[in-house]
């Protein structure tokens, strides 16, 4: 049988299946349906999609009132309790790096991503994490990779990533 | 006819070997083998990150290096599920069975020869199968109008969220998430903006770079953050990479076993590789007899993996087929490769073979060419791929997040894509955790626009009638395909026959 908890996020997912698919046919409310001479216009696959959407949505909470989603893998590999503190790590790595990518370039925003996702990882993985030397040596791996991925797509494949200098090496 | 294939043939070997391409041919395989051997990214992320090449590299080149880090990847797939008790993608789940089991039981060498080899057979034997029969299927293919066209996408859809992975009503909550991502931007036909929010950067749609490293990087760095940190992984040790006679004897007959299934399951618009590997596993386990039967689960039989490396590999290539002829495909890596042709304005299906006959050739000769290159990238070299097994944890994650970042802002240097990734990223996390299977939404957002397309133009046929499906008979006969592809697997399972 379902545990409180998972059934709540079961719950969950079948009721965000179901506003995603209410708020995909409102929009598609709006969608022209001019259809020429094929009869189905651009309005037509929009409101497939969110029927079906909302016919599985139902579907969902049936089964979540019926013993819970069928033939769900065992606990789904790892722990059952998320690492919340991680996880904030790596999200302000990526949302930092996003951020700041067009001020300080890509090698010093993806450095910043690097580090604090290894942050969290190491974290993660219960590593005492003392003193400047774990952050030390995350910046120059970061830098290490960042900064070549910068000179061979920049130089040899043309793809312009901005830098923090016009140099072109950093 | 014949020679027809043969002179093609020799053409593309003629541009697939010239260094530069031999370069990128090499380069890919290698790049593929490392993807496969690391956990966390495979082949489907590694062509999603590097698709902004397609802004400079010419489309032969890319082509060959995207091919090579796709079947590489498979290569280096099953290095990692023999030696670690993880598998690295669903693919080598099977060969992760009996390999495994080989690896703690002293053979790790013997079972990583048997995967490589038989990969190389069952590779080289399927490229013969593209060779020879993808040109026959295009010519028949050019006679198909759009009610057909959007038959076999349906039919994709349908083997793709219906038919694998676990539940059919995730598969297909999976799909129309897919279909839904694939709406937004302007309409094909009317140019009518849909699901753009007024947002300028959602017209031109979101981009496959975006679901495909989202939902596999991202959405993997987060899990592992969250849920895999105490984890702890295994490695098996590594022995000399040899088989004895034995060993041979038992391999050779698996080999061709396991490319005979494999190979027609590639060809199909129904893909996945994981019908092909456990049907592969069923026959060997079957077939074995006395001592070598009692190996099955226990301390591990070679004919495990040889079978099973081989249907993978056989049906990886032949899925070749459906891409190049039809523009159809059916799984990740397909379908990302189909979005780099279409950003040099290819668009593949049966005029494919007339319209860039020098492109897909060399591309057909470049698979022949890195079967061989990986035999010797997984052979004797092996043990250099092994120590990319030994990348500590943060630091590979870390660095896997980079690369996404790259691929993600490469595009068209937008932080809004950046954000966006993040997002992606977020959402392939929640469905990871609830086993919503993530294929079918890579396949749908590529492939629903086509279809809705071909939907269209056939009901501008039937001049508004949906009866113009009902009128063609290859199209009746699809529409039977779909319903036996639903409904047989059901019956199957009621009356108990398990694959």
């Amino acid at each position: 049988m379902l545990d409180d908890r998972s059934r709540r996020y079961q719950t969950a997912i079948a009721v965000g299946t179901m506003l995603l698919a209410l708020a995909m046919g409102y929009v598609a409310l709006s969608i022209p349906s001019d259809a020429g001479y094929a009869g189905v216009g651009p309005n037509f696959l929009p409101w497939v999609v969110s029927v079906s959407l909302l016919l599985c949505s139902g579907f969902m909470i049936y089964e979540v009132r019926t013993g819970g989603f069928r033939e769900m893998e065992e606990a789904s590999s790892g722990d059952a309790h998320p690492f919340w503190l991680g996880f904030a790590w790596m999200s302000a790595g990526m949302l930092g790096g996003a951020a700041l990518i067009d001020t300080i370039g890509f090698v010093l925003s993806c450095t910043l991503c690097f580090v604090f996702a290894a942050r969290g990882l190491r974290e993660a993985e219960g590593e005492s994490l003392r003193g400047w030397k774990p952050w030390f040596t995350d910046v120059i791996s970061g830098l290490l990779i960042s900064a070549p991925v910068y000179w061979v797509f920049g130089m040899f494949l043309a793809i312009k990533l901005p830098g923090l200098t016009q140099s072109g090496w950093l | 006819m014949e020679m027809d294939v043969w002179n093609h043939l020799i053409n593309g070997f003629a541009t697939a070997g010239t260094p530069a391409n031999l370069m990128w041919a090499f380069v890919g395989c290698a790049l593929g083998t490392a993807t496969g051997v690391l956990p966390g990214i495979g082949p489907a992320t590694a062509v999603a990150m590097l698709l902004p090449i397609t802004a400079k590299v010419d489309a032969t080149a890319s082509m060959i290096f995207f091919a090579g880090i796709y079947y590489g990847a498979m290569y280096g797939g099953s290095t990692t599920s023999i030696l670690l008790n993880t598998p690295s993608n669903s693919s080598s789940m099977v060969t992760a069975m009996e390999g495994n089991k080989m690896a703690k039981s002293g053979r790790a060498g013997a079972a990583l020869a048997t995967s490589a080899i038989g990969s190389f057979i069952a590779g080289t034997f399927a490229t013969v199968v593209v060779t020879l029969f993808a040109p026959m299927l295009a010519r028949y293919a050019v006679q198909l109008g759009p009610p057909e066209y959007f038959m076999l996408m349906l039919l994709a859809f349908t083997t793709v969220s219906a038919v694998l992975g676990q539940s059919t009503l995730r598969g297909l909550v999976a799909l129309f998430i897919g279909l839904g991502i694939g709406l937004v931007g302007m309409d094909q036909i009317t140019g009518q903006a849909r699901y753009t929010g007024g947002v300028p950067e959602l017209l031109d749609g979101i981009n496959i770079v975006l679901v495909a490293v989202g939902l596999f990087a991202v959405a993997e760095a987060m899990h592992v953050v969250l849920f895999e940190g105490k984890q702890i992984r295994h490695e098996h040790k590594l022995t000399r990479v040899t088989m004895s006679r034995a060993d041979w004897r038992r391999s050779i007959p698996a080999w061709i076993r396991g490319t005979a299934i494999g190979a027609p399951f590639g060809c199909i618009p129904a893909g996945g590789t994981e019908i092909p590997t456990f049907l592969s596993y069923a026959v060997e386990k079957n077939l074995a007899k006395g001592s070598n039967r009692e190996e099955f689960g226990t301390v591990g039989a070679i004919e495990g993996v040889a079978g099973p490396e081989a249907a993978n590999n056989a049906t990886v290539t032949t899925a070749m087929i459906p891409l190049l002829t039809l523009g159809i495909p059916v799984s990740n890596t397909t379908a990302v490769m189909l979005g780099a042709f279409q950003n040099y304005g290819i668009q593949p299906g049966p005029q494919l073979f007339t319209n860039s006959a020098a492109l897909v050739w060399a591309l057909i000769a470049s698979l022949y060419i890195g079967n061989v290159m990986l035999l010797v990238l997984n052979l004797p070299l092996v043990g250099l791929w092994v120590k990319l097994l030994k990348i500590p944890r943060p630091r590979l994650y870390a660095g896997i997040l980079i690369f996404s970042t790259v691929g993600a802002y490469g595009m068209r240097q937008s932080m809004f894509d950046l954000f966006m990734l993040y997002g992606i990223g977020v959402l392939g996390l929640v469905m990871r955790r609830f086993n919503i299977p993530s294929a079918p939404v890579v396949v749908a957002m590529i492939l629903g626009p086509l279809a809705e397309a071909q939907l269209r133009n056939a009901m501008s046929i039937g001049e508004g009638s949906a009866m113009v499906f009902l009128q063609r008979p290859v199209s009746v006969i699809m529409i039977f395909v779909v319903i036996g592809v639903l409904v047989l697997p059901r019956i199957l399972k009621k009356r108990g026959v398990v694959l």
